[in-house]
């Protein structure tokens, strides 16, 4: 039998061999700043970023890391600088652009400022502020990079536990700048795949995601209440607004030049339950989320379209030192009521799976898979059709606990109106670019995640 | 708009200024938490509220010995111990505690009631069962009784180990057997140099079920 390489292993070989001296460099940097410096929370509890992240993949919690978050950000001791920094340099490259110029680049993706910890006994939080650096690339996975810095994911809470022999409570309010970021579970979107700035964020373009998925974030803010009964029960009610005016700090300017604010007419409903339950070394949950969003359909007033997202989600996570195990699935399912007089409804569908293992929280894999799918009643099949589905395989490799290279390979079975029979490509509408079939989207992406 | 505004500066406001509640806080550096207080607010986030664990990785505490746990505390806040989950929790957790937390913290769960697991696998229960009351001539290892009492509750430094999750005890066995991460342990190391890992499962396996 014969062993053919693919172009896939061969752009994988191509990059490890810049992969190497970056990863030993970098890596090298971070051994000599650890001891002195580490992320925000981890100086504030005194730990390992291994107990709030499974297997030292962050940003996955573990039970732990979620108790910290639902109670508010308040365990450990007040720090004195409450401030970390994080970078993420990033290497992409499409398997075939067409006539567009090569987009192979490795590239300063993003930095961030991170405040946040203990602010009182009941009161923390988590502020992110990010550059984003201008793309080296072309093509349509690239990007949009803003090249500017603007607010990021943004948590402010209260949180307060009530603990005796029969009930354990944990009550509070977030107030937050994207729909989900305060959720504990990585089956929900803002902390869900896709977390690798400049990946193909876990589901790559050619379709609408519904507006769950990211469609808000640092384009509203909301305020809600939570509880956590029990470790059993979770249950959340928010409400989203657009994130103008005096709460702009928290959206501006995270906008590419020339994009406008996203304008949602009044408040808008968020709701999040889930059950979860610990046994043995393993935990599990499964959740609903519905979110219900009104949004102009241009600028500030006027006719508002309807986004009404369902979404269902399950984790199960296993622990146990050295192997961690962990699952994520979630499946959204968006209806669209369009303003406009005698305009029927659409439908837009997220469907993701992952799975990964770490060893030792030093050496890990993953296998994701995502189909998103849009109904064409007001598009034409020029722009959406067929949906967006693929997988993508990553290995990564944690050689300090604040540092993570990963490498990853997107496989596209469809994109946008290609599918695997090779119908022509209307992805593109001005057809400047002569692919032919899912494959020439596939994307390797290879990056070095450092935090300090 | 100047409404909205009011409302969430006040509440800000309000909120830190009077919602901040000792009573259920999770400030490591404060020596006005008092144990039970610490037990239920932050040590329950893996232990249980009331010292008995559901993951495998921290070990049910509902009963353990005082002077155990106080030397272990110590051990954590000194860096005396440190096998990976003491490093990657104990040592930040235990960091800033008083003694007298600790004394209060070591009190609170020795008046908790353990729960137990029930193994189902009972041919390795009836081999550990046979370790623990005979130990294991062969390789000089003495019965777990002997230091850990006939119903493996303890007494002073020796540990409680009856109800304690398998995989946690394997866990400790095997650093204690590899390494010397937990020096207060050494008395242990020749013991567990004489069990061979299918022995160390079987006794862990049995301890796991005794109340």
């Amino acid at each position: 039998m014969k062993y053919r390489i693919s172009s896939g292993m061969r752009a994988m070989v191509r990059h490890l061999q810049w992969v190497l001296p970056t990863a030993l460099a970098v890596t090298t940097t971070a051994v000599s700043l650890q001891a002195s410096a580490t992320p925000i929370f981890a100086r504030q509890t005194g730990q390992n970023c291994q107990a709030c992240h499974v297997g030292g993949q962050f940003p996955e919690l573990t039970p732990y890391g979620r108790m910290f978050k639902l109670t508010g950000y308040t365990l450990g001791q007040r720090t004195k600088l409450p401030l970390a920094v994080m970078a993420v340099f990033t290497g992409t490259e499409q398997k075939n652009v067409g006539a567009a110029p090569p987009n192979s680049a490795f590239s300063f993706n993003t930095a961030s400022l991170f405040a946040g910890g203990k602010i009182t006994d009941n009161i923390g939080f988590l502020a992110q502020y990010t550059y984003n650096s201008p793309s080296t690339g072309t093509g349509p996975f690239i990007g949009p990079f803003s090249g500017q810095a603007g607010s990021d994911n943004t948590d402010f809470r209260y949180a307060n536990r009530i603990v005796n022999d029969s009930t354990d409570l944990i009550y509070g309010v977030t107030f937050n700048n994207n729909p989900s970021v305060e959720d504990v579970w990585n089956s929900s979107p803002a902390w869900g795949y896709g977390y690798v700035p400049g990946s193909t964020n876990g589901a790559g373009p050619g379709f609408l995601a519904p507006i769950l998925d990211g469609g808000l974030a640092q384009q509203a803010v909301g305020a809600g209440a939570y509880v956590y009964w029990n470790k059993t029960i979770y249950a959340e009610i928010s409400g989203y607004r657009t994130g103008n005016g005096v709460f702009s700090f928290l959206t501006q300017p995270q906008n590419p030049p020339g994009a406008s604010q996203t304008y949602i007419a009044g408040t808008n409903p968020y709701l999040r339950l889930a059950l979860t339950h610990d046994w043995g070394d393993s935990n599990a949950m499964v959740g609903y989320t519905y979110f219900d969003v009104n949004q102009y359909e241009n600028g500030s007033s006027g006719l508002t379209d309807e986004y009404r997202d369902n979404m269902v989600d399950f984790q199960y996570q296993y622990i146990l030192d050295p192997n961690t195990v962990t699952v994520e699935v979630s499946d959204i399912n968006e209806t669209v009521n369009y303003g406009s007089a005698g305009s029927v409804s659409d439908t837009n569908s997220l469907f993701r799976a992952k799975a990964s293992y770490t060893y030792e929280a030093k050496y890990g894999g993953s296998l994701a898979f995502f189909s998103g799918t849009n109904s064409l009643n007001n598009y034409g099949p020029s722009m959406f059709g067929n949906g967006t589905s693929g997988w993508t395989p990553e290995i990564f490799w944690i050689p300090v606990q604040n540092v993570r290279i990963g490498y990853q390979y997107t496989f596209y079975n469809s994109v946008g109106a290609l599918d695997l029979t090779g119908t022509p490509n209307y992805y593109d509408t001005a057809q400047t670019l002569p692919i032919t079939k899912p494959g020439d989207y596939n994307t390797s992406f290879l990056y070095v995640w450092a935090a300090f | 708009m100047k409404k909205l505004m009011t409302v969430v500066v006040l509440g800000g406001v309000a909120l830190v200024a009077g919602c901040s509640d000792i009573q259920s806080s999770r400030d490591l550096a404060n020596p006005n938490l008092s144990g039970k207080q610490l037990a239920e607010q932050v040590c329950s986030f893996c232990h249980g509220a009331q010292g008995n664990s559901i993951d495998a990785q921290f070990p049910r505490l509902a009963g353990q010995q005082p002077q155990y746990l106080t030397e272990q505390l110590k051990a954590f806040r000194s860096h005396g111990r440190s096998d990976p989950k003491a490093t990657q929790y104990m040592w930040g957790i235990a960091r800033s505690l008083t003694d007298n937390q600790i004394a209060e913290l070591a009190s609170y769960y020795y008046g908790q009631i353990p729960t137990h697991g029930a193994p189902t696998n009972t041919t390795l229960v009836a081999e550990g069962d046979k370790i623990f009351h005979n130990g294991i001539p062969a390789t000089n290892v003495p019965p777990c009784f002997a230091c850990h009492g006939a119903d493996g509750h303890g007494h002073d430094n020796f540990p409680r180990i009856a109800s304690q999750h398998a995989n946690y005890i394997i866990k400790q066995l095997h650093v204690i057997k590899y390494t010397d991460e937990r020096p207060q342990a050494a008395i242990m190391k020749g013991v567990a140099h004489g069990l061979d890992d299918e022995q160390i499962r079987a006794v862990a396996t049995y301890l796991s079920g005794q109340s």
